[in-house]
């Protein structure tokens, strides 16, 4: 009797084996939701050092101290240029509106102008300022999209020894897809902390376009932050280490820092 | 005994020298300093030879009192190594003592670009008192609101206007009353525009009649306002964000820095005929605003600028001393196209003279164009673009092509021309014997 038993567990495990394997699996969704639920503060400081790379091995490097700010659920973010000196004083600010149908507000301000200028943020698939992360890479910081794709949980990895979620992630539409510049993305979510750590993406013509890996990432004042991204371009060879510093998620920044006019008076 | 008082020594020692090292730091982390070297040699066909060999040392230092203040300097050492744009020592009458440059011989010369002190009083108010830049405006090239500073026109419009505006001993105040900032400017710094010499390459013929043959001219002294209270220009700029729209709304009571050209025909007592021109300042509010907004990958933006009492040059008989004046309707539309590492940039400029009035080597109703192409390449390591700027009315502009490319981090190579075109008498064509190729560099540490 035991032994029918088990024999009869056993053909249910074989005859539904993806079915059990996907209740284990938590959705692509619900994955999405659990890395915007992440604690982010209220408020960020940080020093943001960007290292271009290019196939030849010529390295640029960009200095920024960048600020972010929720205000409600309506993020803000100043990206203000320390180096190289002759561009000292470019400064960016983004709001990101919580509904994903409104696109960003830009603005760009240039110093050798002393113009600020409005910028479209409608192009998300746009490189962000020279680097290999691309506009919506850096909006999403390490969270990923709940709205621009289908996902498909396909198991778990250790990367880096940390237990992982492997998702595919294919655009809803062919729009979609043109917009992002990707057709198809693999994600690696941390499965405790909720942070991406790795994607590999693929270009609109099926080529694959990108490795993004998230480094360093350890507690700074009880907030989960990442120290380092690494992208490499394999359609260029080109690769970009995003370095972060100064991290302070607890100094209060005031308000007007978000304004145009703080972007002329530097900081 | 004596190893108590050492251990007291040593105490004090280090804790006078952790509060240096304290002080030290502190210093450190306020205090800011970088310089930027640029040159640019340019060659001019027509001359062929250089037209222009620039060097420029720009140091900048900074330092924070608090998280809300800071002063800010930054300086000038300007070197022309061939003294072709502004031959000798410029007299800069139209410069105010405060603001002149101390030249050391005929080709360089010294400039503090910049001084002030910017603070933020409780995120209500904040205010930058000192010398400095305050740029109105949203077109590219010509210059509508852009008019809080004056221009130095060595190069007509084809320096940098980072280098070309001339900063202003001025007040910059701006405080918010719910969503709008209102900032509010006060000059009384005196300087308007330098223009150069009959002899200097961009002297700008364009605006001057020629007097009547055998006519001598005599050209007196600029008369310039001197009041540091009564004669500073004030400004007021209401500004907003909403519905997705950037608003400013802007008024500005100032001295037009290109003074008014009275001239006089007079017969002498031996009955020679000479014409006397007094150049002098005038006067005159302007009224204006800018708007922007995105369309998809478009950036919609104007700028209209309304100004009370311009005068012009006449050439009327009965107009008094050479000189008509006319209310002036200037307004810029633009649009900004972004794809990918691609921008387009196109402004059409409509400039109108609203009164009956008889204007010298200019037309009542004048229409400027300007198209910029613009792409990114190599992770923005190179950048290539062109500038068109053309007057539709007289068949004038010119065109700019440069590229740029980044050889490190901080050493960017240019590599550019600019080429005029049209009719010698009128405003862009004068200089199409000026068109050059230029190659630069910037370094910054």
């Amino acid at each position: 009797m035991k032994t029918k038993l088990i024999i009869g567990l056993l053909a249910i495990g074989f005859l539904f084996p993806a079915k059990n394997n996907a209740q284990s699996l938590p959705s692509g969704k619900s994955i999405a939701d659990k890395t915007h639920a992440r604690d982010e503060g209220v408020s960020m400081s940080r020093t943001l050092t960007m290292e271009l790379k290019d196939k030849r091995g010529k390295v640029r490097i960009r200095e920024t101290t960048s600020l972010r700010k929720y205000f409600d659920k309506e993020k803000r973010l100043a990206i203000f240029y320390l180096t190289p000196k002759s561009v000292m004083g470019t400064a960016f600010l983004t709001y990101d509106y919580p509904d994903p149908s409104i696109d960003d507000d830009q603005w760009l301000y240039m110093p050798a102008l002393r113009k600020t200028r409005r910028i479209s943020a409608a192009n998300r698939g746009d490189y962000f300022l020279g680097t290999d992360l691309t506009y919506e890479d850096i909006k999403l910081e390490t969270r990923i999209s709940r709205d621009d794709y289908n996902y498909k949980t396909i198991g778990k990895e250790l990367i880096n020894g940390h237990e992982s979620y492997v998702l595919e992630a294919t655009p809803i539409n062919d729009d979609i897809a043109k917009e992002l510049g990707y057709s198809k993305v693999k994600l690696w979510v941390d499965a405790n902390i909720w942070m991406l750590r790795k994607a590999d993406s693929w270009d609109v013509a099926g080529n694959h376009l990108k490795t993004t890996e998230i480094k360093d990432i350890k507690q700074v004042q009880g907030i989960w932050t990442y120290h380092q991204i690494f992208v490499k371009n394999h359609k260029t060879n080109h690769e970009t280490i995003f370095r972060i510093s100064d991290i302070d998620y607890q100094t209060e920044i005031n308000d007007d820092t978000f304004t145009k006019e703080a972007l002329v008076n530097g900081i | 005994m004596i190893h108590k008082y050492n251990l007291v020594i040593v105490f004090l020692f280090s804790l006078f020298g952790a509060q240096a090292q304290e002080k030290q730091n502190k210093f450190k982390e306020s205090f800011k300093a970088s310089l930027v070297v640029t040159s640019d040699f340019s060659y001019e066909f027509k001359k062929e030879g250089l037209q222009k060999s620039e060097i420029i040392l720009k140091p900048e230092f900074s330092y924070r009192l608090n998280r809300n203040s800071k002063f800010v300097l930054k300086g000038q050492l300007y070197t022309e190594l061939n003294d072709d744009l502004e031959k000798g020592v410029p007299k800069e009458n139209t410069v105010s003592d405060f603001s002149k440059r101390l030249f050391i011989g005929d080709r360089t010369n010294l400039e503090l670009r910049e001084f002030y002190f910017y603070t933020s009083i409780k995120s209500k108010l904040r205010l930058t008192i000192g010398k400095q830049q305050i740029v109105w405006g949203e077109t590219d090239g010509l210059k509508l609101l852009d008019v809080v500073n004056p221009q130095n026109f060595r190069e007509f419009i084809l320096d940098d206007f980072e280098d070309s505006r001339i900063p202003l001993w001025s007040l910059k105040a701006e405080f918010d009353i719910k969503n709008i900032g209102i900032q509010f400017v006060w000059i009384p710094d005196n300087t308007y525009h330098i223009t150069q010499d009959f002899d200097a390459p961009y002297f700008a013929k364009s605006l001057f009649q020629s007097p009547p043959e055998g006519v001598t001219t005599v050209f007196n002294k600029t008369k310039k306002p001197k009041r540091f209270i009564a004669d500073s220009d004030i400004g007021v700029k209401l500004s907003t964000f909403t519905k997705g729209w950037d608003i400013s709304l802007n008024y500005f009571y100032y001295y037009d820095d290109l003074p008014v050209f009275y001239n006089e025909l007079l017969v002498t007592e031996t009955d020679d005929l000479v014409l006397t021109i007094n150049p002098k300042f005038k006067r005159q509010h302007l009224l204006g605003g800018t708007f922007n907004k995105v369309f998809g990958s478009s950036t919609f933006r104007g700028e209209i600028a309304y100004i009370f009492n311009q005068n012009f040059t006449s050439t009327a008989p009965v107009a008094t001393l050479g000189i008509e004046t006319s209310n002036q309707f200037k307004s810029a539309i633009g649009i900004d196209y972004i794809k990918g590492e691609n921008i387009i940039s196109a402004q059409l400029f409509s400039d109108i003279v609203t009164d009956s009035v008889s204007l010298y080597n200019r037309d009542k109703f004048e229409t400027n164009t300007s198209l910029k192409i613009s792409r990114d390449m190599m992770n923005d390591n190179l950048n290539a673009e062109i500038l068109w700027v053309h007057n539709a009315n007289h068949g004038d502009g010119y065109i700019k092509p440069q590229v740029s490319y980044w050889m490190n981090t901080n050493t960017q190579l240019f590599l550019g021309s600019s080429i005029f075109y049209g009719n010698e008498t009128k405003l862009f064509g004068q200089f199409k014997d000026r068109s050059r190729i230029s190659l630069g560099m910037r370094w910054g540490v």
